[in-house]
């Protein structure tokens, strides 16, 4: 491939990633997971670098600076925007769980003591969409 | 199936009355609840506000904590058949 190709390979990869990944926010919170769009971006660097090995030109040099300035920015939320610090949680596995009670999205006021004997509850925290 | 979070959450709810799924949502505006379960990720949300620690937690008929999953990255949430495998070993 001519290094004029793989660089606008590179480009459109790299272009292409960060607008898929806008795109799927509007449909998941939480769209797929980190690995799809690290190793799109890594593989765009990639091709940039092959284009550069072939031919030093403004146009492979633009694309192996903006491929790696969009790995570096995904590598950065990922690694360090996304972490989230350890706590203490008081749900220990094999211990009675803490009870609590708030209210549904009717009013109604629900505890997980309601539950006791009766059924078995998987209780998630999320995020919401603030 | 409880979700909770600090969102209103009707429209939460209607969706999966809709949808038949067994969810209900319960809402935590100050995440007072949130954060005496040690669940909240200070500063982790837009501007700096708190939010909940995304957690995963299977209780059993006992009242029994069978299995809890963290998040330590706000992008990745527990593989669904993990989970699954854990309510079947009830």
């Amino acid at each position: 491939m001519s290094p004029r190709a793989l660089a606008l390979l590179a480009l459109l990869l790299g272009l292409g990633t960060v607008a898929a990944f806008v795109a799927l926010l509007s449909i998941f919170t939480i769209p797929l997971g980190p690995t799809w769009y690290l190793g799109a971006l890594a593989l765009s660097v990639v091709l940039a670098l092959a284009a550069v090995w072939q031919a030093r030109q403004w146009l492979t040099v633009s694309a192996l600076t903006v491929s790696v300035l969009l790995l570096a920015a995904a590598g950065f939320f990922n690694f360090v925007m996304a972490r989230v610090p350890a706590t203490r949680p008081l749900f220990t596995v094999g211990q009675p769980a803490p009870d609590f009670t708030l209210p549904d999205a009717a009013g109604r006021t629900v505890s997980l003591s309601d539950y006791r004997g009766k059924k078995p509850v998987i209780v998630v925290f999320y995020r919401g969409y603030w | 199936m409880l979700a909770v979070s600090p969102d209103a959450n009707e429209r939460s709810q209607q969706l999966a009355d809709r949808l038949r799924v067994g969810y209900r949502f319960l809402s935590d505006p100050d995440l007072a609840v949130t954060r005496r379960l040690g669940l909240v990720h200070i500063g982790g949300g837009q501007g700096g506000k708190d939010v909940p620690r995304p957690a995963t937690v299977v209780i059993d008929r006992q009242g029994i904590v069978r299995w809890a999953a963290y998040a330590d990255n706000f992008q990745l949430r527990p593989d669904p058949l993990e989970v699954r495998r854990a309510i079947r070993a009830l």
